[in-house]
């Protein structure tokens, strides 16, 4: 087990600190707007003024997770799958409408993906392991395989995280690459990991990312067989597909909370932690099949649960 | 001249996304780098140099005289000046 010691979440919801984020939720409408903290209590205003969106709120979520556990983690795994987007079209437009010969330094600084792990490290003062995982929807699967094996090396605390951020462009490639009705949407969710056991006892149990999946179904079954564990055990799944051989009852599809990002089923992870701490349940299963014919499936345990 | 000062504040507030101040926090004669002024750092020099490129058509070939250049909005209009 990786034991979840800390989860902070800047979404479109009011997730931010919230004892159970499933308190507050709200459907995701074509109007919401990401809901941030006062950035300036996490970075001075002279770093601040640099940072697109996703750098703010990445970096916002990182510090709550490190100071909530307060010995320094010993390694910083990130995934996103479009990476820092605002800044990759600002350097973009600069160099197609440039006058003179000379390019802006800091969005073209900013532009690449690893930026996001690279500038939670500057800001930490953290110089331990450092990894940033781009594989589209599956890139909390591969960071927190990441994690756990940075765990299973004996890294005491780990600090894992996604971010994906929105941009009015990613509206112009529906319907053809995102779903028509969809509602993009910015989002990010830290955890701070551990093989200690948290006070909540809830933690990772399984990752597992597929391409090229056997069908949505046979995946769950396999997987779970491989731990021992019946369907019939897992208690609540959270999954971005609307129809899952589930009962309609335990299903929940996350997106319609967290909109979408392709990295948001790090966001159903949250409330599947938040949910099993206030049911005392089992288990919990984050399903997430979006695009590219691949599958991502994470078992939430908890330690306390009474069935 | 004065005009051109207070364009060149409207710039650099803008290319340095310095949100929080107004052309009215910008003194003229204020260190922009350093902790006695607006406490600029080295990508904000690089930052001034595409300014002028892109606004001005001034290259700076020499990067030994950038300091003095960009030591106040004074001087940075006093060399934008000189080049016309």
């Amino acid at each position: 087990m990786y034991y979840i010691h800390k989860i902070a979440s800047i979404t479109h919801q009011d997730s931010f600190n919230q004892t159970d984020v499933n308190d507050s939720l709200v459907e995701i409408a074509e109007d919401t707007v990401l809901i941030s903290p006062d950035y300036k209590k996490y970075v001075l205003p002279a770093s601040l003024r640099r940072l697109s969106p996703i750098l703010r709120m990445a970096v916002a979520a990182a510090k709550e997770c490190q100071e909530a556990i307060t010995i320094p983690v010993e390694a910083i795994s990130v995934g996103t799958a479009l990476g820092c987007l605002t800044d990759t079209e600002k350097f973009l437009n600069v160099i197609n409408t440039v006058e003179g010969e000379i390019l802006s330094p800091t969005a073209f600084i900013q532009s690449t993906h690893n930026t996001i792990a690279g500038l939670i490290s500057l800001e930490l003062k953290n110089h331990s392991y450092n990894m940033t995982h781009t594989q589209n929807n599956l890139s909390l699967e591969m960071a927190l395989i990441d994690s756990m094996l940075c765990c299973d090396e004996g890294k005491e605390f780990v600090l894992l995280g996604v971010a994906d951020e929105a941009i009015d462009f990613l509206n112009k490639l529906k319907p053809i690459v995102l779903p028509e009705n969809s509602i993009v949407t910015s989002g990010t969710t830290f955890f701070a990991l551990s093989k200690k056991k948290s006070t909540a006892e809830i933690g990772f149990l399984a990752c597992n990312s597929i391409i090229k999946p056997k069908g949505v179904e046979v995946e769950i079954v396999l997987f779970l067989r491989e731990l021992k564990i019946e369907i019939n055990e897992i208690d609540r799944v959270y999954t971005n597909q609307n129809s899952l051989d589930f009962p309609k009852e335990i299903v929940v599809n996350y997106e319609a909370y967290s909109g979408l990002y392709f990295t948001a089923n790090a966001f159903g992870v949250h409330m599947a932690h938040d949910w099993l701490i206030k049911t005392a349940k089992k288990y919990a299963l984050i399903v997430n099949s979006g695009c590219n014919n691949s599958l991502g499936l994470i078992l939430l345990k908890n330690d306390k649960a009474q069935n | 001249m004065s005009e051109l000062k207070e364009k060149l504040k409207t710039q650099i507030i803008e290319q340095l996304n310095l949100e929080d101040l107004t052309i009215a926090d910008i003194k003229n004669d204020s260190p922009l780098f350093g902790d006695e002024g607006l406490g600029l750092d080295s990508i904000d020099a690089l930052e001034f140099i595409v300014l002028l490129d892109s606004y001005y058509g001034i290259k700076i070939d020499d990067p030994a005289i950038a300091k003095e250049i960009f030591h106040s909005v004074d001087s940075m209009a006093d060399f934008i000046e000189s080049k016309k």
